[in-house]
């Protein structure tokens, strides 16, 4: 896969989730992109089950399971700051083996699911953020397809992001930092989904843009 | 998915009779050979028993992706069954899953390096390995051979309930003799 830049994108003042994805998605009509299907990445937590933590010492760590549409045969567990493993939709039958050491929690299943549109070598996917039943927010996912350096082609990826997304384009993800000359990986595109989902875990309500 | 498993040795003088007539019960395909490292690590709750998974990864084939595997406890069921039966589940992951399981809060607790051959016959896997001890923790290349005998194991992979699958392994398990006889190991006779 290509670099990716994943971002959030406030609600417009004003409107809905969903009236503000479609005036995104509108945009990127206008622009000239064309649909291309949807896509839909899942989060699930787990967080280790006390009676692991007595014997092992040491502080309860969440694991994020995940899934991605445009990796259908792979599952991605991570930790926060920690290592990500790629593997097959098998990990998802260890979890449900390991029950008794790692204990989902239900109600925090995180998932965002949308459109995806292709502009020439740019992959942009609007999605709808939930929470159950709730829409939390919309995420951004770009993806610039013919490089795999970060630090080569982010200008690019910037600019581009400027033309639809205008005062919200996102700074360069963490992902980027200290690893500019790096391959990019599907990895660190979970990572950045991963970040994104905590961030709308925290927040109260829908983030409403300001006015300007 | 559910392995049938029997296993027996056979000593080193008696390998290539028994690779020979291998190579015609089998299916026609070029011998493949392997060296794999394999780590067993163990997550310890408040259960009786440790949580066992197995790590192993490919000495000679680069860029193969790493084998998580967890075996469950055998099944007690039907005595005639000719076949050691255990629930199974594979997982093909990426190269940090040593860190990984690290960090989920499991435990190396031991490893070693297992190097042989692979047969197939139909979904019948045939496996014959020599194990090698490990001498410096995390130093593959300093290993010493456990016995004078070679590991031979036959397994099937299958979903639940298809019985039939450990007759067929009776049968093969016949045409191996004298060379060696390929019975069920009894679990309680390996702890």
């Amino acid at each position: 896969m290509g670099v990716t830049c994943v971002s959030q994108m406030p609600v417009a003042e004003g409107k809905s989730v969903q009236q503000t994805v479609e005036l995104l998605t509108r945009k990127l009509e206008m622009l000239g992109a064309e649909k291309q299907g949807t896509f839909c990445v899942d989060c699930e937590t787990y967080h280790t089950a006390a009676s692991t933590l007595g014997s092992q010492g040491q502080a309860g760590k969440l694991m994020y399971v995940m899934h991605n549409s445009e990796y259908p045969l792979s599952c991605f567990a991570l930790f926060e700051n920690g290592p990500c493993l790629v593997a097959d939709t098998n990990f998802d039958v260890l979890m449900v083996k390991l029950k008794g050491f790692f204990q989902s929690a239900k109600a925090s299943k995180i998932e965002t699911r949308g459109t995806r549109y292709q502009y020439c070598d740019f992959l942009v996917k609007v999605g709808t953020v939930t929470m159950g039943p709730s829409a939390r927010g919309i995420s951004v996912e770009v993806e610039y397809g013919p490089c795999v350096v970060a630090s080569d082609c982010w200008s690019l990826l910037l600019e581009f992001l400027q033309s639809f997304l205008g005062s919200h384009t996102p700074g360069a993800p963490a992902v980027f930092g200290n690893r500019h000359d790096a391959i990019y990986s599907p990895a660190d595109t979970m990572v950045q989904y991963m970040e994104l989902f905590n961030k709308i875990r925290k927040q109260q309500q829908v983030p409403v843009a300001g006015i300007r | 998915m559910v392995p049938g498993i029997v296993f027996r040795s056979v000593l080193d003088h008696s390998l290539e009779s028994l690779i020979h007539r291998l190579r015609g019960l089998c299916d026609n395909m070029e011998p493949e050979t392997f060296l794999d490292h394999e780590m067993v690590f163990l997550l310890k709750g408040q259960q009786a028993s440790p949580f066992v998974l197995r790590a192993r990864r490919s000495m000679d084939r680069a860029g193969a992706p790493w084998h998580l595997r967890y075996l469950g406890q055998p099944e007690m069921g039907d005595k005639n069954r000719h076949a050691l039966v255990r629930n199974c589940v594979d997982i093909a992951t990426s190269e940090n899953l040593t860190d990984f399981l690290m960090e989920m809060g499991f435990r190396m607790d031991h490893e070693f390096v297992a190097r042989g051959h692979l047969f197939r016959k139909g979904i019948m896997k045939i496996v014959v390995y020599k194990i090698f001890r490990i001498l410096t923790p995390g130093n593959t290349d300093n290993t010493e051979a456990l016995s004078l005998s070679y590991l031979v194991e036959l397994s099937v992979v299958a979903p639940a309930g298809q019985d039939v699958v450990s007759d067929d392994m009776r049968n093969f398990a016949e045409q191996l003799k004298p060379l060696v006889h390929l019975e069920k190991i009894d679990p309680k006779r390996l702890m």
